[in-house]
C-alpha cells in the first residue's frame, strides 16, 4: 500500500500517474504541501530578483546619461544584469523542478548555484562600474 | 512548526493535515509581489516604449490571475505550468529589455 520510501501517495491530489514530467514509477509521493509551497515561494523570489536585475540593467542603459568619453560604458554594466535576469528565470525553474522531485522522493533539496552566480555577477558589475567611473573623463561643466 | 498542535513527523504521512495553513497565504502573497514587480517594470518601460510597456503590464495581469488561480486550487498538478509561464514571461521581458537597451539610444550626455 505504501510507496517506497516512507511516503505514500494519498488522496486524489496525489495521483501522480498522469503527470507527464513525473512517471509514477520514478515519482514517489506528493510531498507535504507546506514544502511544496516553500519551494514555490523560493522560485517566485528568484523570479522577482530576475525582474529587479532586468529593471536595473534597463534603467542603466536607458535612464543614465552616458559616461563622458565612453558611450558604450552603460551597456557594459547593464547588459550583464539583463542577461543574468533571464538566466535566473530559467535556472530557477529547473531548480524548482529538481527540488520538487527531491521532495517527492524524500531526498534532501539540491544545493542551488544561483546565489554564487548572483554574487559574482553583481561584484564584477560593481567593479566594472567603479572602473568606468574612474577612467571616464570628467563631466564638462 | 510551533503552530501545529502535533509535529507532523509524529504522524504517518497519510494523517498529515491537508491544510497547509499560513504557507498558502505566504505563497499567495509571493504571487502578488511577483505580479507587482511585473507591473512596476511595465510602468517604467511604458514611459519611453509604450508597446512593450503595455505588454509587460498585460503579463502582470496574467500572473496576478494565475496567482489567484493557484490559490484556489489545492492540487499542485497545474502549478508546474503556472511557474513555467512565469519563467517564460521573465525570459521574454529580459530579451525585450536587452533589445531595447541595445537598439534604443539612451539619454543624451549632460551638459
Amino acid at each position: 500500500m505504501g510507496g517506497g520510501r516512507g511516503v505514500r501517495s494519498t488522496d486524489g491530489s496525489g495521483g501522480v500517474t498522469g503527470r507527464p514530467e513525473e512517471p509514477a514509477a520514478a515519482g514517489g509521493a506528493e510531498p507535504d504541501a507546506r514544502f511544496s509551497f516553500a519551494n514555490e515561494r523560493t522560485f517566485l523570489a528568484w523570479n522577482r530578483t530576475a525582474l529587479a536585475l532586468v529593471a536595473a540593467g534597463l534603467g542603466i542603459a536607458q535612464l543614465l546619461p552616458p559616461f563622458p568619453g565612453l558611450p558604450w560604458g552603460r551597456h557594459i554594466i547593464g547588459t550583464p544584469l539583463i542577461v543574468l535576469g533571464s538566466a535566473i528565470a530559467v535556472v530557477s525553474y529547473l531548480e524548482w523542478r529538481a527540488n520538487q522531485r527531491a521532495l517527492r522522493r524524500g531526498e534532501p533539496p539540491h544545493n542551488s548555484r544561483l546565489p554564487v552566480v548572483l554574487t559574482v555577477t553583481i561584484a564584477v558589475v560593481g567593479l566594472a562600474a567603479a572602473i568606468l567611473v574612474l577612467i571616464s573623463g570628467p563631466r564638462a561643466g | 512548526m510551533p503552530e501545529m498542535p502535533r509535529p507532523a513527523a509524529d504522524r504517518p504521512a497519510a494523517d498529515r493535515p491537508a491544510d497547509p495553513g499560513l504557507a498558502r497565504a505566504r505563497t499567495d502573497l509571493a504571487w502578488i509581489r511577483t505580479a507587482i514587480a511585473f507591473a512596476a517594470l511595465g510602468g517604467v518601460v511604458l514611459k519611453n516604449h509604450p508597446v512593450p510597456g503595455l505588454a509587460i503590464l498585460a503579463l502582470s495581469a496574467l500572473i496576478w490571475a494565475l496567482g489567484r488561480l493557484a490559490g484556489t486550487t489545492s492540487a499542485p498538478r497545474n502549478r508546474s505550468r503556472s511557474l513555467l509561464v512565469i519563467t517564460v514571461a521573465v525570459t521574454a521581458v529580459s530579451l525585450t529589455a536587452l533589445v531595447i537597451s541595445l537598439l534604443s539610444p539612451g539619454p543624451a550626455p549632460l551638459r
